[in-house]
């Protein structure tokens, strides 16, 4: 499903089919079935060993599910190109941070290479190395490294989670704006469910190796957190993963924390 | 209000001044006591308090140097002696720089190489010495061998080490974009085993000489030992104390040369950064 006011799409679908991937002898999914849509934003949310990292993993091929198949549609040109972004940037320390994001594209793509540093704001780090940059900015290079060739899906890992609020509040909108630009399908991986509500057309949450909530996401981009809607969004969607109907509220006035059910 | 007062009344050019008293008394401070023990030497020399047949003064050693360099013969002796170490260095260094990068690669490599390796460096190359002498005599091979068993355990481990280490996340991420095994070789794992493999070159470096300096104590018709060897036939301290300083001198060579490899090789490592 797309978002009104979309110019084109060069993303490409996605088809999990009844997948199902053990890690170290656990099950981890199983009868895994999603489907994507070609320049959709889909956020996957769910607590920590619920799968989510793996099957992004097992979508650019690290991980091999044990059933099912994982397919991508076709594209107008060419074979779709996947490309991930990790929690940690992994740029090579010994590569300046133009060589970085021409990394298996040779100097060919210089010039593209200096037009996607600019557009995250790094045009004039471009010959530093990477151990002088602080985290944000090496996550910056790691997007524009991700994005240089125009890949057809872009697979993010919690690529925010070790960032400050600050700067992960602008990484968010960079992220958007650019996959609003350029229309790539884009699946994220993300613990923070006020981001997959900031950033996606459909959040999903993950739990005993399952699809168990497809929410759509009907609010106008880009999404405004004090909105009624996004609060109320991200209270349902958050109060579903830690598994709470409600707070409940004890006779004395004072609120009781009721066990978590894992 | 006095911490006002205070801050008011210092003048800034005292201060610099002193700045740069301090900064010429740190420069010079570490030089006082070698220079008092040189001059102390000379005196005792000189009174004859210091035979000279213990050892010689500075000043004859100075000479001594100024003569045999004049001559050419130093120089002769300082180049034999450098190829050398030179030749068992590309020859160790170059083996165990191969043999690291199989066993660090390959795991069948490793299973099959590396316990009788690690068996060989159990023994220490010098007490290998007698055996050395009975296989190639006493001639050049010999010394290329000593000096290229020495250099190559520290190479061989600390490439072993660099490659196994590499970290795992950058060549994941390297086959997601698409690097080819031969590329993921050149952008990712031998950059990343390249610190370690340097701190394999500046071990072996150390080695290098005091191999050199043992082969040639043993035997030899040329090199600095031989002209130490030859001088204490003759009694002449004085160049006995040249060849040591030789030695000693070649040594600090060598470890600015690979100090400055790591300069170069390594200035994207976060040690190597300005600080900020």
């Amino acid at each position: 499903m797309l978002a009104e006011g979309r110019q084109y799409s060069r993303g490409v679908a996605i088809s999990i089919d009844d997948v199902s991937i053990a890690l170290g002898g656990r099950t981890v999914l199983q009868h895994f079935n999603v489907e994507i849509a070609a320049g959709e934003f889909v956020a996957i949310v769910g607590r920590s060993g619920c799968g989510k990292s793996t099957l992004l993993r097992s979508i650019i091929g690290l991980e091999t599910p044990q059933r099912g198949t994982i397919s991508l549609g076709s594209i107008a040109h060419g074979q779709p190109d996947v490309r991930i972004m990790f929690q940690d940037s992994r740029l090579l320390p010994w590569k300046r941070v133009l060589q970085n994001v021409t990394l298996g594209l040779g100097a060919a793509y210089s010039i593209q290479a200096e037009k996607i540093l600019a557009q995250v704001g790094l045009a004039d780090r471009a010959h530093d190395w990477p151990a002088i940059l602080s985290g944000g900015q090496r996550q910056r290079v790691a997007l524009a490294r991700a994005l240089v060739h125009d890949p057809s899906l872009l697979l993010l890992d919690e690529p925010l989670g070790a960032l400050d609020a600050l700067t992960r509040i602008e990484m968010q909108e960079l992220i958007e704006n650019l996959w609003w630009n350029r229309g790539f399908t884009a699946v994220l991986v993300t613990h923070d469910v006020a981001e997959a509500i900031t950033l996606a057309d459909r959040v999903i949450l993950i739990e005993g190796g399952r699809v168990v909530l497809n929410e759509f996401i009907d609010l106008p981009r880009p999404r405004a957190r004090g909105n009624p809607g996004f609060a109320a969004l991200e209270d349902r969607i958050l109060l579903r993963v830690l598994q709470h109907r409600t707070f409940p509220v004890n006779t004395s006035g004072t609120r009781e924390i009721k066990q978590t059910i894992l | 209000m006095n911490r006002e007062a205070k801050a008011e009344f210092q003048p800034r050019v005292t201060v610099q001044a002193r700045n740069s008293l301090q900064k010429i008394g740190e420069r010079a401070l570490p030089w006082l006591v070698p220079v008092a023990l040189l001059v102390l030497w000379q005196w005792a020399s000189s009174t004859g308090r210091l035979p000279i047949r213990f050892l010689p003064s500075p000043r004859a050693i100075v000479n001594s140097f100024i003569e045999l360099s004049a001559s050419g013969e130093l120089w002769t002796h300082v180049r034999v002696s450098t190829m050398r170490a030179l030749l068992g260095f590309a020859v160790g260094g170059g083996l165990g720089l191969i043999l690291g990068l199989l066993t660090g690669s390959f795991r069948w490599a490793e299973t099959l190489l590396d316990t009788t390796l690690q068996m060989i460096r159990n023994i220490p190359a010098l007490a290998l010495i007698p055996l050395v002498i009975l296989w190639f005599g006493i001639d050049e091979s010999a010394k290329l061998f000593l000096v290229a068993l020495g250099v190559f355990f520290p190479v061989y481990i600390n490439t072993f080490h660099g490659i196994q280490s590499v970290d795992r996340g950058l060549i994941e991420m390297g086959r997601t974009y698409g690097l080819s095994r031969w590329q993921l070789y050149r952008e990712v794992i031998l950059p990343g085993a390249l610190p370690s493999i340097l701190v394999g070159v500046r071990f072996s470096l150390g080695f290098m000489w005091v191999m050199l300096i043992v082969a040639e104590t043993i035997s030899a018709r040329s090199g600095i030992g031989y002209m130490t060897m030859n001088a204490r036939d003759f009694m002449q301290t004085d160049v006995m104390v040249v060849g040591i300083l030789l030695y000693a001198l070649l040594g600090k060579l060598a470890d600015l040369f690979s100090k400055g490899l790591e300069r170069y090789w390594l200035r994207w490592h976060p040690a190597y950064q300005p600080a900020r």
